[in-house]
């Protein structure tokens, strides 16, 4: 992997980890079609995407900073009280942790293994149609759902546990190269009537602990002889990676003001469609 | 219900801890670090119930 090819990498995890487009699904196909001779299981291209992965989640937590100081403040407070007291930062806090704990077992368990057998351009691009399918599917549902019900959205705290720990379960739909994590949490988040701001904020604080977690895991890999050796990249890499990931966080946070999913949807689809046709057909290897 | 925090807990981190000494196939450490995650919410359910029972809603 050369340098140029790792920025181009770091950008792309950066913009797809929180696009709802898949980061894993692009980093499978991209390299596919510009026909790049990348050891994908090698322990130097693994160093390489812990150090992506950690600036994509410290960007998230310096985007949502304040959010992330008011919720543990509140878990911290609700914990040494020992009972809950109902703030919007408490239900946040308890709500995320909802939703981490099934994700966090669907991965530790099924992570590798599914992704060793999914992991090829041509199930990638399958996936990535479903993706743009589970969009659209996802805001239909939710337009026919809300339309009897006759009022507002509910807001984040109005939502039970077990809507919490269900957003947290449909993000196991992303161990499957193609499907995106933010993307079905934000349906998931859709279909429990939030609005696609709340939705989309949920979607990204669920993400961080999950990001941070697996990637503070692997670190030890950066200061192995094969992390050493990609040390440039990794931290080039990861500090690129951060960057795009804010400005992707600020840009969606503002873009589902006023705008849902079917753009992402779109894109999914035609690109997804076209990739399989591709890979299929052999037109490229 | 106490009783049954305090076993999911002792549970949790002796699989934790199974994990990480590698008896269950080598060592997991993530795996691990799910369990020891899980003892501790099991802790602070624990602690839920001790608490005074008051809640604010």
């Amino acid at each position: 992997m050369t340098f140029a090819q790792a920025m181009f990498l770091a950008a792309l995890q950066g913009v797809s980890e929180l696009f709802p487009i898949s980061s894993l699904g692009h980093t499978v196909l991209i390299p596919a079609l510009l026909h790049w001779k990348i050891a994908r299981e090698s322990p130097q291209f693994l160093s390489f995407v812990v150090a992506l992965h950690l600036g994509t989640a410290l960007a998230l937590v310096v985007f949502y900073r304040t959010t992330w100081k008011g919720i543990i403040t509140a878990f911290v407070r609700s914990v040494v009280r020992g009972r809950f007291d109902g703030t919007s930062d408490e239900k946040t806090a308890w709500l995320l942790i909802a939703g981490t704990i099934p994700v966090a077992l669907l991965g530790v368990y099924f992570e590798s293994t599914v992704r060793s057998l999914f992991a090829s351009p041509l199930p990638v691009s399958l996936f990535l149609v479903a993706n743009g399918a589970i969009m659209f599917l996802g805001e239909r549902l939710r337009r026919a759902q809300h339309a009897g019900r006759g009022k507002g959205y509910r807001v984040l705290e109005e939502i039970s546990w077990l809507d919490g720990a269900l957003i947290g379960l449909s993000q196991g739909l992303a161990l499957l190269p193609g499907i995106s994590r933010s993307g079905t949490s934000i349906v998931a988040g859709l279909l429990a009537d939030l609005d696609h701001e709340s939705a989309a904020r949920f979607s990204f604080l669920l993400a961080t602990p999950v990001i941070l977690a697996a990637s503070v895991v692997e670190v030890p890999l950066l200061f192995t002889p094969s992390g050493s050796a990609i040390l440039t990249e990794a931290l080039a890499g990861g500090a690129l990676s951060g960057i795009v990931a804010y400005a992707s966080v600020a840009f969606l946070t503002k873009y589902f003001e006023s705008n849902d999913l079917r753009p992402f949807g779109w894109y999914c689809l035609v690109v997804g469609a076209v990739c399989a046709v591709l890979f299929a057909t052999k037109v490229i290897a | 219900m106490k009783i049954l925090a305090i076993v999911l807990a002792v549970a949790f981190f002796t699989v934790a801890v199974l994990y990480w000494v590698g008896l269950f196939g080598g060592v997991h450490v993530k795996h691990g670090i799910l369990f020891a995650g899980l003892g501790v919410l099991a802790l602070i359910w624990l602690r839920f119930q001790s608490a005074a029972p008051t809640r604010a809603r």
